[in-house]
């Protein structure tokens, strides 16, 4: 008998598995903050977890809130400001993996977390992108993750906060592929509550790589909860999260459940 | 021995003009002048251009307060803690608000800009923002203040080959030039040479491209005391004008090895956010109806404060809860 489990805590999990040793991470506020720490607890010991404002090869006891957090420098290597983790890490392309969360995700893997509506008079307006933009942009592959809903995976994003495989190009008006503007990196996958879904190598559109069966989800569901036609033939069930990983973090990651909200 | 450049909390005011680019430091609910902002709420201080990086319950409270007009950054927000209300109701009432303007920015964009500012060159290229819907003309919130402002830069950005190496087009971005530039720090000397520790976020950069700096901290020694381990210090005293002594001076954002975030705080100040009347009672009873920041601390009480002190090798609090629906009252 297996221990019962969230969608939430699924999609920390299978998030956590996409991060690998050796690899130097930059780390976004929220729920990209839970997951990378369960990574760096679990199988990506030697991960280096980075964040915009201060951290360096983080490695927290007690979950940070916010990048700034005395959580995040604590057990820290190096105290960097952000003109060495965005300047000198980042721009340069020393960033492995870009890892984010947001308020709507398209076909194209663009990220929004800026506003819903007309930028100019919006419906909803969000506290704004901090260093998303600039993560999604130079890191050398980016992963997004966010609760799988029909208003948040649309056809286009209201507002391109952090550039995915088609966006804004410098002219200011169209838009164009990363290649042909000569952008490197790319949203490599976005994990959400009910799977995980990467993009075509050929058309940079989002398809479903895996979902999450044991809790019921079927390709359906993802459908249904998707505003744009997506690919599910080549879905595969995701195993289940194990004891050990759920131990970890209920118990150490995130305790008192201000994220996984327990 | 060296003149004290210290001054009074409440002489905050005479160092600031209607208009001023303000460089507020730390980050988000980090290390921010809360005191400082207290007082300039306090002297009822209008029209400020605030330009920092990411913004928190300093540039909520500056702008509910009605003391801000313009505000270019990355964020502004409370974090966890729950949403920034006042910048909200500006933003998703932006036709009947007179006269406020906000210009989106990025963390690393805002960065090479404070540094271009810091050194004195008048821009910097970068490879941010590249892909960005903050690309379009019409989403430059500064658009009608270009060329008619002298406070803000003629053009939002510049595309440009890059002439020396590939020929890959880079942007060109403004220095970011503060009239004033306010920091809370967890130490200064007594001639204005800064000390900080679990983090100096843009404080460094900030402080030497800005007019007139002042510093706050929660102490002030004598300058020969820092000296001695001059590898701490972060800022040089000669590019800080004014310093002044304030306990709890970063109160209710965190500072590492001092205090941790107050939550109760957050979210008393986030309920009474949502609402407009609820806001100006908030003002009322937290700013206005108090003599001076250091009763508002008597005010916010001795058991509470307790609470929030950092364990030293932490540089925390272990025990502060953050989740806002589980928070129980202080007994």
């Amino acid at each position: 008998m297996t221990t019962a489990y969230s969608n939430l805590e699924m999609m920390v999990v299978a998030a956590s598995k996409l991060l690998l040793d050796d690899e130097k991470v930059l780390v976004g506020t929220g729920v990209p903050l839970v997951a990378a720490t369960l990574a760096k607890k679990t199988h990506a010991k030697k991960m280096k977890i980075m964040m915009e404002a201060v951290a360096y090869d983080s490695n927290p006891e007690s979950l940070p809130f916010c990048v700034a957090d005395p959580r995040a420098v604590y057990n820290t290597k190096w105290s960097p400001t952000s003109v060495e983790v965005m300047g000198h890490f980042l721009q340069s392309g020393r960033i492995d993996k870009g890892f984010l969360g947001g308020a709507q995700v398209d076909k194209y893997g663009n990220l929004n977390s800026t506003c819903i509506g007309d930028y100019n008079k919006p419906v909803k307006r969000f506290e704004g992108s901090g260093g998303a933009s600039d993560i999604a942009l130079m890191s050398n592959r980016n992963i997004i993750i966010m609760h799988h809903e029909k208003r948040r995976f649309v056809d286009q994003v209201d507002f391109i906060s952090s550039p995915g495989w088609r966006c804004r190009a410098l002219d200011g008006k169209s838009l164009a592929m990363r290649s042909e503007m000569g952008l490197h990196g790319g949203p490599y996958a976005v994990v959400s509550t009910l799977g995980v879904m990467k993009f075509d190598d050929i058309t940079k559109e989002m398809y479903v790589d895996t979902y999450f069966k044991d809790l019921g989800v079927s390709l359906e569901m993802i459908q249904q909860e998707t505003t744009f036609d997506i690919d599910v033939s080549r879905a595969k069930a995701l195993s289940p999260p194990t004891e050990i990983e759920l131990n970890i973090l209920r118990k150490k990651v995130d305790p008192e459940g201000i994220y996984m909200k327990y | 021995m060296e003149k004290s450049k210290r001054i009074n909390l409440e002489d905050i005011k005479d160092f600031i003009y209607q208009g001023d680019r303000l460089w507020l430091g730390g980050w988000t609910v980090v290390r921010k002048p809360m005191a400082m902002v207290w007082q300039l709420i306090k002297a009822e201080v209008t029209n400020l251009h605030i330009v920092n990086n990411p913004g928190g319950p300093d540039t909520d409270l500056l702008i509910g307060s009605g003391s801000v007009s313009k505000t270019e950054t990355n964020y502004i927000g409370h974090e966890v803690f729950g949403h920034p209300y006042n910048f909200k109701e500006k933003m998703e009432n932006r036709e009947t608000v007179d006269a406020f303007h906000h210009d989106d920015w990025t963390v690393g964009s805002g960065m090479m800009r404070i540094v271009a500012g810091a050194m004195g060159i008048p821009f910097i290229p970068t490879k941010f923002l590249r892909g960005s819907d903050l690309l379009r003309p019409e989403n430059d919130g500064f658009r009608n203040l270009r060329g008619v402002d002298p406070k803000v830069p003629k053009k939002k950005y510049q595309v440009m080959k890059d002439p020396f190496w590939e020929g890959d087009e880079v942007l060109l971005v403004p220095a970011i030039r503060p009239d004033i530039c306010l920091i809370h720090a967890q130490e200064a000397g007594e001639d204005g040479t800064v000390r900080l520790s679990g983090g100096a976020f843009l404080d460094y950069y900030a402080a030497v491209a800005s007019k007139i700096t002042i510093i706050s901290a929660e102490k002030i020694v004598p300058a020969t005391e820092l000296f001695e381990t001059r590898e701490e210090n972060v800022i040089p005293g000669e590019v800080v004008d004014a310093i002044v002594e304030v306990p709890f001076g970063a109160h209710p954002t965190a500072v590492h090895g001092c205090y941790d975030n107050d939550p109760w705080w957050f979210q008393q100040y986030i309920t009474a956010s949502k609402k407009k009347e609820n806001m100006a009672q908030w003002l009322d009873e937290w700013v206005y109806g108090v003599s001076s920041f250091a009763e508002y601390l008597e005010k916010i009480g001795k058991k509470r404060l307790e609470k929030l002190v950092a364990d030293p090798s932490l540089g925390y609090a272990p025990n502060i809860l953050r989740r806002m629906d589980r928070i129980v009252e202080v007994n």
